[in-house]
């Protein structure tokens, strides 16, 4: 059977779609907020994305193939419903990856990138990391393979899932139907996940079915009375690409020469971990909103 | 993950032979890049944030650092900015895009800063937002002189 990669397919859709969403937004016609120099950055980083993706695919494909030879099952590619397995298989996997991505600092380090804009549009969606081979979160996709897909069908529907997630970031569209909203990965759940408002933090990680966080406890509608503010919980002040593409990973390497002992906490810890626990993780942040949300504010303690 | 203008097959086929097919869909992708950064400048040009006044400044420190009283603000003249002081913290919030970069430093390095054509820089010690450069008329500020 012959392959295909479903981006190369789909990248006139995309630059013809962030031209609409651009043109149709000055016009009034649509929500869309777009910068100039954000979307120099996010663009930058999805073209350059694409260059180091080159230098890593050629290693984390072979090491497919290799574990493929070695697989339980043969899945033929030519089934339908070895591509409706595959769906869901990939589908959960992305799950593992995206939440670890975001739980485990050495894999936010290359995440980051996809989330420091504190805009949301289309050119959002094609802020790639350039460090995600590095990362070696491929990995993942391994055991797919192990158990019989080939390494070609998960390559196929990884951009199939990649393909899907990128119509999702706009805020043109507000709501679909209930249905939907219920089983897909959709642009209102999607920007929740993109939001730093505590309540949003590290919420949604589905692809292309949100029914996975919904199973695992991890799911946040998107609250008329909360508009997402969109960006990292300290967000960055400059639009220095290579600050933009290194900085997760410079500041593990300054943390860990100032610190060696706590190496593993600086690789494995979440995001904002600490020895002492004086800087913000997720988990910190939520908890002190909670808190907020039941005590009066400061100004009228002091004044009682 | 990667390979988001270019295709897998090329990229499977033997490094670092990059073929010619590769080279070109990638000088595309970059000058479809270009024109699309042209076009969002074009779209949005007189169209930037506002510049910050006191009320949206207090509203972003209020969500930035919550709980965190204010005992002075003093916005940049040019809008894109500002510093307040909390007891011994100085909050700086500089434009970002539409939104604004908020960090904290010690109030003592703030107000050692000092002046140069207008414009405060404050380092800030952080690989992602290594300085704040904001426009004041004076600084310090005068009711703190004393
Ligand atoms: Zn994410
Ligand atoms: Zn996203």
């Amino acid at each position: 059977m012959k392959t295909f990669d479903p981006v190369t397919l789909a990248t006139p859709f995309f630059i013809i779609t962030v031209i609409l969403e651009i043109v149709l937004a000055r016009f009034g016609k649509l929500k869309a907020d777009y910068e100039t120099a954000d979307t120099a950055v996010s663009l930058t980083m999805g073209l350059i994305s694409s260059l180091a993706g080159v230098i890593t695919a050629g290693a984390s494909f072979a090491a497919a193939v290799w574990i493929y030879q070695h697989r339980l099952f043969t899945i033929p590619m030519t089934a339908v419903w070895a591509w409706a397995l595959v769906f869901f298989a990939e589908d959960l996997t992305y799950y593992w990856f995206h939440r670890l991505s975001h739980e485990r600092r050495i894999w936010w380090a290359a995440h980051v990138n996809h989330h420091s804009s504190q805009h949301y549009n289309l050119s959002t969606a094609l802020r790639q990391t350039w460090t995600g081979g590095v990362a070696g979160t491929w990995a993942l996709w391994l055991p797919l393979s192990f158990l019989g897909f080939p390494p070609a069908m998960v390559a196929i529907e990884k951009g199939v899932s990649l393909v899907y997630q990128y119509w999702i970031h706009t805020e043109a569209i507000r709501r679909l139907p209930r249905p939907i909203e219920a089983v897909f990965n959709t642009p209102s759940h999607h920007r929740v996940h993109h939001a730093r408002n505590p309540r949003y933090l590290d919420r949604n990680y589905a692809g292309i079915l949100i029914v996975w966080d919904r199973m695992f406890g991890t799911f946040q509608p998107e609250l008329d009375e909360e508009a997402p503010r969109y960006g990292l919980v300290h967000n960055l002040g400059t639009f220095n690409i290579v600050r933009v593409a290194f900085h997760e990973w410079i500041g593990i390497a300054q943390d860990i020469a100032r610190s060696p002992r706590h190496i593993l906490g600086w690789l494995f810890g979440a995001p904002g971990w600490s020895p002492d626990g004086s800087r913000d993780t997720s988990a910190k942040l939520k908890a002190e909103w909670a808190a907020r949300q039941t005590a009066p504010p400061r100004a009228e303690r002091d004044a009682a | 993950m990667g390979g988001l203008f270019l295709d897998p097959e090329g990229e499977r086929r033997q490094l670092p032979a990059v073929n010619a097919a590769a080279l070109i869909q990638f000088a595309i992708s970059a000058i479809a890049v270009a024109a699309m950064v042209g076009l969002a400048a074009l779209a949005t040009r007189g169209r930037g944030a506002p510049p910050l006044d006191e009320a949206t400044a207090r509203r972003w420190l209020a969500d930035e650092f919550p709980g965190r009283a204010l005992d002075g603000l003093w916005l940049a003249a040019d809008g894109k900015g500002c510093v307040a002081r909390s007891d011994d913290r100085a909050l700086i919030l500089t434009r970002m895009g539409h939104g604004y970069a908020a960090r904290q430093i010690a109030w003592a390095q703030v107000s050692a800063a000092s002046l140069q054509d207008g414009r405060l820089r404050i380092p800030l010690g952080d690989v992602t937002a290594p300085r704040a450069i904001l426009a004041m008329t004076a600084w310090p500020p005068k009711e703190l002189a004393a």
